[in-house]
């Protein structure tokens, strides 16, 4: 019979795999597919009129579906933002950089982006932002086709235009 | 003798058919349309249900909070109350079902979705056990249930070809259903030819793991007879839950769904599983069906003779949307009671009987005794 061990065992170690595959599903693979041609789609509400980007099936806030898909303009305006000293994993950006919300024009939600091509301290609420797309040919379909967000030197936009949009 | 409860009914359900795979739909998108179909059954908005519980797994959506996505297909602005349980529907209806008891609220939705195909739901039941021994062997459900099937047959001398015929019997029920996944007949002679996956449990004999998404509508009296012009009134209701450690349990037999059971007859006022008209179970395979037929006190058949009808929906042998599957129970006893069920109608349904389980081998049990009329005046 084998000896027992002669130091206790404190600890186990366990595997966890578990793969996915996750369906798009129609409303985002459409958005996607734009990407390709340098056009970002959202959806409106049929009840208030509102634009959310991604487009989505119902409005969240609603309840009411969203059946109708809109082209939005690629600019728009930083509604708040932070500036990152740490790295992030997966990603090798040079510290610090600015990770923001920006509401496009014509949209009522925000989305999430990277400013780039200015100095962090330059970004504030109400920068005038727009995109950076990969050049034709390279777009794949993907969220890696708008490279970053960078300040379009317009002047700023009022608090007010975008305060709802945050 | 129970107390007086309120009278609480199922007013509503909705459900898509049951798919092995939906390409084109992500989960809370799936449920969005069914939501709206079970409000527009009961004819109201949304603005006019008081209380949500959805249910779903973290695990099988891929994503921790991952119910919290449900919310946005749900309603849920202006704030509402909300619960979400990591357990199938037919748990998060009884957990409505006692938030309704409270007074505090009378309608609520009771929401399930699961995306099943985006990941491998063996591994995830995998994790359900216990980390250092049953998990770390890699031990799935089917292999549980095998084990118990084996200690079932052992005990009660039940063969395979037992087993074909009960499993037969769902696959013909199933062909009257257009919500189930497998709507095929097959013979238990053509289902006992079907290879072993884990022996003794053949591939005929385990269920099509599919998806779906569903809603169940439940209100109080006052409320439900306005929803709805035949609601499912539940006349008892209990939830019963037995150990983890598989070896600790009686495998050959479900204490807890034996428990659950009596419980809620007692307070439906019934002597016995016998007095309702049909029963859907949440039995993964045949021989969690004879289990639950003996902890119910009923006699296995395979057709005709007396008795309530099993499983007219075909069953979790025709359709297992996991997470959804007890829901689809519940639904489907509102269905009959409601004279909502087509070609599966059982003629004169007035008592049905639903129930939900969770975990490796029946683990937990929830049970639903209904009835056409109100349980108190």
């Amino acid at each position: 019979m084998q000896e027992p061990p002669a130091e206790p065992v404190k600890y186990i170690d366990t595997n966890v795999r578990l793969p996915y595959h996750y369906v798009a599903g129609d409303y985002r693979a459409r958005q996607l597919r734009a990407f390709k041609d340098r056009k970002i789609l959202g959806s409106r509400c049929a009840k208030t009129g509102k634009v959310f980007i991604p487009p989505v099936p119902n409005s969240p806030e609603s309840f009411a579906p969203c059946t109708e898909f809109v082209e939005v303009p690629d600019r728009g305006v930083v509604t708040t933002f932070c500036i990152v000293n740490i790295p992030v994993i997966g990603r090798s950006l040079e510290l610090p950089y600015v990770a923001a919300s920006v509401a496009l024009d014509g949209a009522d939600i925000s989305i999430f982006a990277l400013i780039l091509e200015c100095k962090p301290e330059d970004v504030h609420m109400g920068t005038r932002v727009e995109a950076v797309w990969k050049p034709d040919g390279e777009r794949q379909g993907n969220h890696e086709d708008i490279l970053h967000f960078r300040p379009t030197g317009e002047p700023d936009a009022p608090l007010e235009s975008f305060i709802n949009r945050l | 003798m129970t107390a007086t409860l309120r009278n609480v009914a199922v007013v509503g359900f909705a459900q898509l058919p049951v798919v092995a795979r939906d390409e084109h739909r992500m989960a809370t998108e799936m449920l969005y349309p069914v939501v709206r179909e079970a409000l527009a059954q009961v004819g109201v908005e949304r603005d006019a249900i008081d209380y949500q519980v959805s249910a779903s797994t973290d695990y099988m959506d891929g994503r921790p909070f991952g119910f919290v996505a449900a919310l946005d297909v749900m309603g849920s602005w202006p704030p509402r109350q909300d619960l979400h349980l990591e357990m199938d529907g037919a748990f998060a209806a009884y957990y409505a079902w006692l938030k309704i008891q409270t007074g505090e609220v009378d309608t609520a939705l009771v929401a399930t979705h699961g995306k099943v195909s985006e990941g491998e739901p063996d591994r995830v039941f995998n994790l359900a056990l216990e980390p250092y021994y049953h998990g770390a062997i890699g031990l799935d459900p089917t292999s549980t249930s095998a084990l118990q099937a084996s200690a079932f047959m052992a005990r009660t001398g039940a063969t395979d070809a037992d087993l074909a015929r009960v499993a037969s019997r769902s696959r013909a029920a199933g062909t009257r259903n257009p919500d189930a996944q497998l709507r095929e007949a097959a013979s238990a002679e053509s289902l006992q030819r079907t290879p072993f996956k884990v022996r003794p449990l053949r591939d005929g004999y385990l269920p099509p793991i599919g998806e779906t998404a569903t809603c169940l509508v439940l209100a109080a009296e006052g409320k439900a007879e306005t929803l709805c012009d035949r609601p499912a009134w539940i006349h008892g209701t209990h939830h019963i839950s037995e150990l983890q450690t598989i070896g600790a349990r009686d495998l050959t037999r479900s204490a807890s769904a034996r428990l659950a059971a009596e419980k809620a007859l007692a307070m439906a006022g019934l002597a016995s599983a016998r007095e309702v008209d049909l029963v859907e179970l949440l039995a993964t395979n045949p021989v969690e069906e004879l289990i639950l037929l003996d902890a119910l006190g009923l006699e296995a058949r395979s057709g005709g003779g007396s008795g309530p009808a099993i499983n007219p929906s075909g069953g979790p042998l025709c359709a297992h949307p996991i997470m959804s599957t007890g829901s689809i129970r519940l639904g489907e006893a509102f269905r009959q009671l409601a004279g909502r069920a087509g070609e599966r109608q059982v003629a004169k349904a007035a008592r049905a009987i639903a129930h939900g389980a969770q975990g490796h081998c029946l683990q937990q049990n929830v049970v639903f005794v209904l009835g056409s009329e109100r349980r108190w005046s």
